[in-house]
């Protein structure tokens, strides 16, 4: 099965690890598997993107517009700039945790609403899976990472658990944080379940 | 073992299965990667070293190659720029020892400066290039790039775009080759490793252009580029080189359901670019009625197919960048396959195949690239942009250069400071332009700690050898740091793996005559204030070392160095401190500024900019 993933956040949020562990979990069942991470010049807080090109052997690394079954994103407005990518009818993943510019936060500059977002996506023909930061469970008294319950969530909720199998991704978490693990399996797990 | 790999991780174990004894280049998105992940493996036998700059890089590797052993160099294309003034001599002279240049490029910009297109380098230098579309070619090609170098006694090309050089693929990666033990040749020939003469300089062209025809002939036996003929002659002849082959796949079936039929298409997918491959073009010119071809950024193997076709009388259709069907700019993914191949059987496939919603773009919020939460740079561009006001000024009277780095992050809000990026070290010349056009306020040059030992040093002592007056302002954060942080000569005890020593700009400063040398503390703005703007009124070249670690960095070592504390009482939510600091560790709460712990390093800098005592620096 071919299954193309685009990713879009900022530095820091730990987005580019989910792609790094969907590629890990593919590289373990011998699926094919290319991802490209790309930071450009992204100091921490900066646009991230990263595609990960699952069951092709022969294909090149980027994504084309239209080409994407899935997108995930994990910062608002920088989701926006997944939406050429998403194909008609697909799912696309929004973790909406807002990361406002400063020109944002001196009301200099506007930041897009959620509603906004809802009608690019609608008009892309894709399908909003939103995930609330304000439901991000808790470990310990801690906020788990988001990245790895977000991870949850789409093996939870979408068409990729047909390709990617939860036990085989818990595999890889266990293998790949071996310090936290407990706090990082709570985290996928959490958001396997959740409903959004 | 099959790995997850990159494709700069792919030329370091490939290097390594050649059996490599030297590995040297310098930093450069997107070449980074491949010394980073051997400086992370301890190797015992093989040299692996930053080194200043790509120029000294380079003669390092090409010692150890004369000498008879295997070295790879590596280096972003703005740093084949800088290495070429050696590069072409070395390719003049040949080498004993596989020499293996590797060079990236970035189509697209993804990591800033340009969209320069390194297969012209191959071309001036009359040496081969080498261009793999995978990442597993790559581990492959590098191994046959040191037996073809040592093949023809002369330096190789290979060359990489950054969605393979930074991208991941799964590679069957062996176990390294023993490294040669051999003693080191000591070959004394002035016919071979001088240039003294025009005798020996065009004897060595003439060697150097009997090497290319060489190389012409292994890279033919080697099968490296691949034709595939369509049983009837005509059709459609696709010429794909580099990354441009790795979408034809993907192309030839999205442009199935339109009428597309591979079995009637032929291709030529070139991975050596230099020298051309003109059998196989004569070939594909032969047999096919219309040719489409298809390269990243310049018409380079499209020329040459033009070039052929007037020698052969070909009366078909070309299909590239030179009538105008593709751009010169960017990436190229399978949209081009499929409107190359579409334009070429006169297909009608619909042009927003490829075409998303890109309206969406407009709606998202601007994020200029700015500096790290805890960066020193931030208090040197506040320092700077006080002084500046201190002496009456306004910061549209005051030129300040900029130089490549973190450093250039000054051009951008809340700072608005910095002016110009042009290359390593280009601050310190242009500053000095900008005196002797006549500019009659102070001028002032930035620059980081690792680009001064690249290629600022040069620039400084042509300032004080002509006295002009300018303040250089050297932002030292003990890192070249926007790559990810490598280790330069000024990075206090920075490698372990080999023996390092460290170069302190401190002392190399006042050795160069320069009467007026401060160092501050960028995290103490008034004191750092006070400095610069001194400086600024003072007659000849000063300079003023900014020295802080990188805030990233040393919280890895040694975590934060301070807590600041927001008095909510005090605050009245005006903003001051996120306008002037622009930190990211700042955000809005209901009646105060908030200060998020996960990022806040402790500086203190935002201290100053209150006026309220609302932030307030604690102990930790």
């Amino acid at each position: 099965m071919k299954y193309d993933i685009f990713f879009a956040g900022v530095g820091g949020q730990g987005i580019l690890t989910i792609g790094e562990v969907l590629a890990e979990v593919a590289a373990y069942k011998d699926t094919p598997a290319k991802f490209y991470p790309s930071k450009g010049m992204a100091q921490r807080g900066g646009f991230v993107k990263a595609q990960l090109r699952l069951g092709r052997e022969n294909v090149g690394p980027n994504i084309p517009q239209r080409g994407a079954d899935m997108v995930i994103a994990m910062e608002q407005s920088e989701s926006l700039k997944a939406i050429p990518f998403i194909k008609s009818g697909s799912d696309f993943v929004l973790y909406g945790d807002i990361w406002a510019p400063t020109a944002v936060s001196l009301g200099k500059a506007p930041y897009p609403a959620l509603d906004q977002i809802k009608e690019q996506v609608a008009l892309a023909g894709a399908h909003l899976v939103y995930i609330n930061p304000a439901n991000l469970p808790q470990f310990n008294g801690e906020p788990v990472h988001p990245n790895l319950f977000v991870l949850g969530v789409i093996i939870g909720q979408t068409k990729l658990r047909d390709l990617i199998h939860s036990e085989d991704v818990e595999h890889i978490i266990q293998s790949r944080f071996k310090r936290n693990v407990e706090a990082n399996l709570y985290a996928y797990r959490s958001g396997t379940t959740v409903v959004c | 073992m099959k790995k997850l790999i990159t494709g700069n991780e792919a030329i370091a174990h490939g290097a390594l299965r050649a059996g490599v004894k030297a590995v040297t280049g310098y930093p450069g998105t997107p070449s980074t990667g491949c010394i980073t992940s051997l400086l992370a493996m301890d190797l015992k036998d093989t040299h692996v070293e930053w080194s200043v700059n790509e120029k000294v890089a380079l003669e390092v590797a090409t010692g150890v190659a004369w000498s008879g052993h295997r070295a790879l160099c590596t280096m972003k294309m703005s740093g084949l720029n800088v290495a070429y003034d050696t590069l072409i001599s070395v390719a003049y002279s040949g080498c004993e020892g596989g020499l293996v240049i590797y060079v990236a490029d970035d189509p697209g910009a993804n990591a800033g400066m340009c969209e320069q297109d390194s297969r012209y380098f191959a071309l001036m230098a009359d040496m081969p290039m080498l261009e793999p579309d995978s990442v597993a070619e790559a581990y492959q090609m590098i191994r046959f790039a040191f037996d073809l170098s040592e093949k023809i006694k002369g330096p190789v090309f290979i060359r990489l775009v950054t969605a393979i050089a930074d991208s991941f693929a799964e590679v069957e990666v062996e176990p390294p080759a023993p490294v040669s033990q051999a003693a080191p040749l000591l070959i004394m020939d002035i016919q071979k490793y001088t240039k003294a003469g025009s005798i020996i300089a065009t004897n060595q062209h003439r060697e150097l252009i009997k090497r290319l025809e060489q190389a012409g002939q292994v890279i033919d036996q080697s099968g490296i580029n691949k034709t595939t003929f369509s049983k009837k002659v005509g059709g459609l002849g696709i010429i794909a080189a580099g990354i441009a082959s790795a979408y034809l796949a993907e192309g030839f079936e999205a442009a199935a359901p339109f009428g597309f039929n591979w079995e009637e298409t032929s291709t030529l997918i070139i991975k050596a670019t230099n020298p051309f491959a003109a059998s196989e073009v004569r070939q594909m010119l032969a047999h096919c009625q219309t040719i489409l071809v298809l390269e990243e950024l310049e018409p380079l193997i499209e020329k040459g197919v033009y070039l052929e076709a007037q020698r052969s009388g070909y009366n078909g259709r070309i299909i590239g960048k030179l009538d105008g069907v593709f751009s010169r700019i960017g990436e190229y993914g399978v949209q081009q396959v499929v409107q190359g191949i579409a334009t070429g059987l006169k297909l009608s496939i619909p042009d927003d195949l490829f075409k998303g919603n890109t309206q969406a773009l407009n709606l998202a919020a601007a994020r200029p690239i700015t500096v790290c939460a805890g960066c020193p740079h931030r208090g040197t561009f506040i320092a700077i942009e006080k002084a500046i006001k201190k002496l009456g000024l306004k910061k549209s009277e005051v030129m300040v250069t900029g130089d490549i780095g973190c450093t250039i992050l000054g051009m951008n809000p809340p700072f608005n400071l910095v002016w110009s990026e042009i290359s390593m070290g280009a601050s310190l010349g242009l500053a000095q332009g900008y005196v002797r056009a006549g500019v009659k306020t102070p001028v002032i040059a930035t620059i980081g700690d690792s680009t001064f030992f690249h290629a600022g040093i040069p620039g400084l002592i042509n300032a004080v050898q002509h006295q002009v007056d300018l303040t250089l302002v050297i932002m030292d954060n003990r890192w070249t740091a926007m790559t990810g942080m490598q280790a330069n000569p000024g990075t206090p005890c920075a490698n372990t793996l080999n023996s390092f020593r460290e170069v302190d700009i401190a002392r190399i400063i006042p050795s160069l005559g320069i009467d007026h040398f401060w160092t501050i503390d960028p995290f103490k703005i008034k004191a750092s204030v006070e400095v610069i703007s001194q400086a600024m009124q003072l007659p000849g070249v000063k300079v003023v070392l900014a020295r802080q670690e990188c805030a990233i960095q040393a919280q890895r070592q040694t975590g934060i160095i301070g807590k600041i504390r927001v008095v909510e009482e005090n605050c009245n939510l005006c903003k001051l401190c996120l306008m002037i600091t622009g930190c990211s560790a700042f955000s809005l709460g209901s009646s105060s500024i908030k200060i998020d712990p996960e990022l806040c390093y402790g500086c203190g800098v935002c201290v100053e900019t209150c006026n309220r005592e609302a932030l307030i620096e604690e102990a930790i």
